[in-house]
C-alpha cells in the first residue's frame, strides 16, 4: 500500500458516492466527498421502500452515515461542487466550491424556533410537494445532522428574529463560500440521476391535471416524512387514492424522449403498486406496460403480484391522458393489445413511470470527459485515473450501483498504488 | 411469460393444437407464410423503419378515428412485419385511415405506421387493378413518358384525322348555338365530347372491375360481419358519402392538420370542375338547357363563376399540399412516387387550365390552342389512369368506408368503462357480459 497516497475525490453524495467513499477508506485511503446537496443520500433516501425486500432506505443508510462518521479518513464536503479539476492520474488538482451553511452545528436548533419564522421554501426532498422553513432540517435522517439556513428565501423580519431568538454560537449569518483547493489521487464520479422531466410529455399531461404525478412524488406520498405524513392521497381534494394507475415507459424506450430503458421502472411500479395495496386493502392498481421488465430472481417479485386480483397488468402503451374536468378523476386512453380493444379507463391518480437521466446529461464535469449520446459515462473513463460508478454509467438499482461503487473504488485504489 | 396468469384466456387459446407454432384466428392455429418480397417492398418503397415496431399500442390508442374494437394500425404494423400481405390486401383498415400521422408522430421506435398504411393502400390499388400492367406501369417512374406520349399521341391523332372522320361521319363543324370565339375551330365539341367520353367510360370500367374485387376479397374474409349487417347497403352508403363529403375524419387530425384544408380544396374544386365539365358535354341532351346556350360562358355566367372557382380551390389545394409534403415531411408522411404524380398531374391540370382561359381571353394564337392540347393531355392522364394511379383512393376508401357502416365497425371513442374497475378491458367484458355490475 502506498502510503504517500492523496486522498481519493468521490464527486456525488448518493449511494454510490457513499458506497465507493466507505470501500475505500475502510482499506485505509483518504476519501474526499463531494455533495451539491446539503445532505449525503442522494435519491435513494428520498425512498419509500427498496425492492425487492420492501425495507426502508433508512436501515441501510443509519449504517452508512456510522461509517463515515466513525472514519476520520472521509471529509465530507455538503453544499459543495467541482469548479475545476486538471492533471494526470495520480496527480489531480482539483477546487470545491462551498456554498454557506450559514448553521454551525456548535449547538443544536431548537425546533420552537422554527415554528416562529414565516418566510418558508419549497421542499425539494419531498419533489416539491411541500413547504419548510427558511432555516430547516433536510430530513429526519440527515447527515450531516444539522439545520440548513436558506438566505434567499429567508425575510429580513425573519432574519431579525433569527439574530434575537437564537443562540449566537449556533448561526453564522456572515458566513461566506469557500474556496478548497487540494490535490487527489484518483477520481470516482458518482453524480448520479434527475428522473425524466415529465411535462414533456405532452399527452399524459403532468403538471396540468394535480393527480397526475411521477414514480418519485408517489415515494415521497408514501414516506411517513412527506407531504402527507405517509398517507397515498389525491393532490386535487385530499382523497385516499383506492383506484391507481402506474404508466410504464413514460418518456423511457421512445425515441421522441429517451429512447433508451430506465432499467428500474417496471419494479419501481410494482412496488409502488404492492405497498398501495399494503396500505389499503380496498385499493386497485392497474399497471400499463409494454414489456415487463422483471429480470432475473425479480422475476418472482412480478409473479407475486399477478396472484393479488387488485392489481391488473395491461399490456399496452398510454397514449393519452384526460381529467375530467369535475372529478378530476383521469382517462387513460391506450390499447390492450393481447384482446385488441381500445380502453378508456378512469383512475383516481395516475402514477407516471418516468426514466433515469443521468445528471452528467445537463451538467458536465469539468474536465474533457467522454459521454455517450444520452449523457452517460462510462465505467472507465475516457481518462486516466478517473472512474465512473451508479447512475452516471447507466441506469440501475441500488443493489447493482453499490457493486459498481466497491469496482470504482478498487480501480481507484489500484491507480493510488501504480509503480509499486 | 408476460401474460401468465392475468390473461390465462388468450393464452389457453394460444396453444398450438398442432406441433406447428402460428398465431391463432378463431380459437384455431394458422400457419403464416411470409410473404418475404413483400416485406422488402415495403421497408425500401416508403416505410423504412416499420419494423422498428415493438407492439405497443400507442399508435391505435392515439389514433381519432380508429374504432375500439380490433383498431388499427397497430395490428397491421404486426401483419406487415409477418409479411402477411393476403390479409392486408383484404383489410378495410387500412382505407379508413387518412394518413393524418398522429400515430406516426407519437410512436416511440420511430415505425410511422401512417405511412406505412399508404404504403399499403398503393399496394390495393396495384393489385386490385385491370388490366395490371397499367397499375405497374404508372407506378413506375420509367413509364412516366410513355403514360404521357399515350394520350398525347392518341389525342393528336384524333384532332389531324378530325376533317376526314367529320366528312364520313356527315358531321358539320359548327355544333349550334352562339359560338362567339371558341377553340372548336381546332378542338371540334363532338371529337372531344366522344374521345373523352370512351376513354372515361374505359376507366370507370376499370375502376369498377378493381373495386368489385376488393369488395369481394373483403366481404368472403369476414362471414361473421358481412352475415348480419347493421344497416341496409343504401342507408351505409350514404352514411359513407356523408363523411366523405363533410371531412369529417379529416377535422380530428392534429398532426397533419394542413392535410385538411387542403384535401378539402382539392376535393371541392374537382368536384366542381367535374360537374361544369358534365354540364358541358352533357349540353345537347340536357332538357335543362334552353336553346340558346352560349358557349364558350361569359366570365359572370354562374357556370364560368363556378368553373373559376373550383380551378383556384384546385390550384390553392394541390400547392398546399405539395408544399405540406415538401416542407413538412415528418408530419404530411413519406411520400412517394404514387402520391407525387397524382399530386402533381392535378396541379398541372389546374395550372394548364388556368393558361388556357388566359391566353384565349388575351386571344393569343395560336398559343391558346397548344395550351388547350397540353391541358387536355393532363385531363386525360388524370382521367384515365383513375384506377390505377393514387386517385383511384376515391372509390376504394368510399367502399371500405361504406363497409364499416354496413358492417357496423364502431367508430371513434371507446365506450368509456366505469371508474372504479382497475381490470384490463377483456376482462371487464366478461363481467359485463356474464352480468356483474
Amino acid at each position: 500500500m502506498n502510503a504517500d497516497a492523496k486522498p481519493i475525490l468521490v464527486i456525488g453524495g448518493g449511494i454510490a458516492g457513499i458506497t465507493a467513499a466507505v470501500e475505500a477508506a475502510e482499506v485505509g485511503y483518504r476519501v474526499v466527498l463531494v455533495e451539491k446537496e446539503a445532505y449525503l443520500g442522494g435519491r435513494v433516501m428520498r425512498m419509500y421502500r427498496y425492492f425487492p425486500k420492501m425495507c426502508p432506505p433508512t436501515c441501510g443508510f443509519e449504517i452508512n452515515a456510522r461509517r463515515i462518521r466513525q472514519n476520520p479518513r472521509i471529509v465530507v464536503h455538503t453544499q459543495s461542487t467541482v469548479e475545476e479539476l486538471s492533471g494526470t492520474a495520480g496527480d489531480f488538482k482539483v477546487r470545491i466550491r462551498k456554498r454557506p451553511r450559514y448553521v454551525t452545528g456548535k449547538c443544536s436548533v431548537d425546533d420552537s424556533v422554527l415554528e416562529r419564522l414565516t418566510s418558508t421554501r419549497v421542499n425539494d426532498f419531498n419533489q416539491g410537494m411541500d413547504e419548510t422553513k427558511a432555516l430547516y432540517y433536510p430530513h429526519d435522517m440527515a447527515y450531516p445532522p444539522i439545520h440548513v439556513l436558506d438566505r434567499e428565501a429567508l425575510s429580513e423580519a425573519d432574519e431579525e428574529l433569527l439574530k434575537e431568538i437564537c443562540p449566537p454560537e449556533a448561526l453564522d449569518l456572515e458566513m461566506e463560500e469557500e474556496e478548497l483547493k487540494i490535490g487527489v489521487g484518483a477520481v470516482i464520479v458518482a453524480t448520479g440521476w434527475q428522473p425524466y422531466d415529465a411535462t414533456k410529455l405532452e399527452h399524459l399531461k403532468f403538471g396540468k391535471c394535480p393527480n397526475v404525478l411521477t414514480n418519485v412524488m408517489m415515494e415521497r406520498l408514501a414516506a411517513r416524512g412527506g407531504p402527507t405524513r405517509g398517507e397515498i392521497t389525491r393532490p386535487s381534494d385530499g382523497k385516499s387514492a383506492e383506484n391507481v394507475a402506474f404508466v410504464q415507459c413514460a418518456g423511457s424506450r421512445d425515441e421522441n424522449h429517451l429512447p433508451y430503458c430506465s432499467a428500474v421502472c417496471c419494479m419501481a411500479s410494482m412496488k409502488q403498486a404492492r405497498y398501495l395495496r399494503e396500505k389499503n386493502e380496498n385499493a386497485k392498481a392497474t399497471i400499463f406496460y409494454i414489456d415487463i421488465r422483471a429480470v432475473g430472481r425479480l422475476e418472482k417479485f412480478y409473479f407475486d403480484l399477478l396472484e393479488d386480483s387488485n392489481i391488473s397488468f395491461v399490456k399496452g402503451k398510454v397514449a393519452e391522458i384526460n381529467e375530467h374536468p369535475e372529478t378530476r378523476d383521469l382517462i387513460l386512453d391506450v390499447e390492450d393489445t393481447l384482446s385488441g380493444e381500445k380502453l378508456n379507463q378512469t383512475f383516481d391518480l395516475v402514477v407516471l413511470a418516468t426514466g433515469i437521466v443521468p445528471n452528467s446529461a445537463e451538467t458536465k464535469l469539468p474536465i474533457e470527459l467522454k459521454y455517450d449520446d444520452y449523457g452517460f459515462i462510462d465505467g472507465t473513463t475516457s481518462i486516466d485515473g478517473v472512474y465512473a460508478a451508479g447512475c452516471a454509467t447507466r441506469p440501475c438499482d441500488v443493489s447493482r450501483t453499490t457493486k459498481d461503487s466497491t469496482a470504482a473504488a478498487l480501480k481507484a485504489i489500484q491507480c493510488l498504488n501504480r509503480g509499486e | 411469460m408476460e401474460t401468465a396468469g392475468r390473461t390465462s384466456q388468450v393464452e389457453q387459446a394460444a396453444e398450438p393444437k398442432s406441433p406447428q407454432i402460428a398465431p391463432v384466428e378463431n380459437g384455431k392455429p394458422v400457419s403464416i407464410e411470409p410473404d418475404l418480397d413483400f416485406i422488402r417492398v415495403l421497408s425500401t418503397q416508403g416505410a423504412a423503419s416499420f419494423k422498428e415496431c415493438f407492439q405497443c399500442g400507442t399508435c391505435s390508442a392515439t389514433c381519432p378515428i380508429s374504432p375500439a374494437e380490433n383498431p388499427f394500425p397497430r395490428k397491421e404494423m404486426a401483419w406487415a412485419s409477418w409479411g402477411m400481405r393476403d390479409r392486408l390486401l383484404r383489410d378495410p383498415d387500412v382505407w379508413l385511415c387518412h394518413h393524418c400521422n398522429d400515430c406516426s408522430t407519437q410512436c416511440p421506435r420511430g415505425a410511422r405506421p401512417g405511412d406505412l398504411l399508404a404504403l399499403i393502400r398503393r399496394e390495393v390499388v396495384v393489385h386490385y387493378a385491370v388490366p395490371h400492367f397499367l397499375a405497374r406501369w404508372v407506378n413506375d417512374p420509367r413509364y412516366a413518358p410513355l403514360l404521357l406520349a399515350i394520350p398525347a399521341v392518341l389525342l393528336g391523332l384524333a384532332l389531324m384525322l378530325r376533317e376526314p372522320l367529320q366528312d364520313a361521319l356527315g358531321i358539320t363543324g359548327n355544333t349550334g348555338g352562339k359560338i362567339v370565339f371558341s377553340f372548336s375551330s381546332v378542338f371540334p365539341h363532338w371529337l372531344l365530347n366522344s374521345f373523352f367520353g370512351f376513354f372515361g367510360i374505359l376507366a370507370f370500367v376499370g375502376a369498377f372491375v378493381g373495386v368489385v374485387r376488393f369488395w369481394r376479397a373483403i366481404m368472403a374474409d369476414r362471414p361473421d360481419q358481412t352475415s348480419a349487417p347493421v344497416k341496409g347497403m343504401g342507408a351505409s352508403i350514404i352514411a359513407a358519402l356523408k363523411k366523405v363529403i363533410s371531412h369529417e375524419n379529416f377535422t380530428s387530425c392534429t398532426t397533419a392538420r394542413a392535410r385538411y384544408p387542403a384535401h378539402l380544396g382539392v376535393f371541392f374544386g374537382f368536384l366542381a370542375l367535374s360537374l361544369v365539365s358534365i354540364w358541358v358535354i352533357t349540353a345537347k341532351f340536357n332538357p335543362l338547357i334552353s336553346s340558346d346556350f352560349v358557349y364558350p360562358f361569359s366570365l359572370l355566367s354562374p357556370w364560368k363563376i363556378l368553373a373559376n372557382l373550383g380551378g383556384f380551390s384546385l390550384l390553392l389545394g394541390s400547392m398546399w399540399m405539395i408544399y405540406d409534403r415538401l416542407e413538412f415531411s415528418d408530419n404530411a408522411g413519406e411520400s412517394n412516387y404514387f402520391d407525387w404524380i397524382f399530386i402533381w398531374t392535378l396541379f398541372l391540370v389546374a395550372v394548364t387550365g388556368f393558361a388556357t382561359e388566359f391566353m384565349h381571353f388575351l386571344r393569343l394564337e395560336p398559343h391558346r390552342h397548344i395550351a388547350y392540347f397540353i391541358h387536355l393531355v393532363f385531363v386525360f392522364t388524370v382521367l384515365i389512369y383513375l384506377p390505377y394511379s393514387k386517385f383511384a383512393h376515391v372509390i376504394y376508401r368510399t367502399t371500405a368506408m361504406v363497409f364499416a357502416e354496413y358492417t357496423g365497425r364502431n367508430w371513434g371513442v371507446p365506450t368509456p368503462v366505469a371508474p372504479g374497475n382497475g381490470v384490463s378491458g377483456s376482462q371487464r367484458k366478461e363481467e359485463i357480459e356474464n352480468g356483474e355490475k
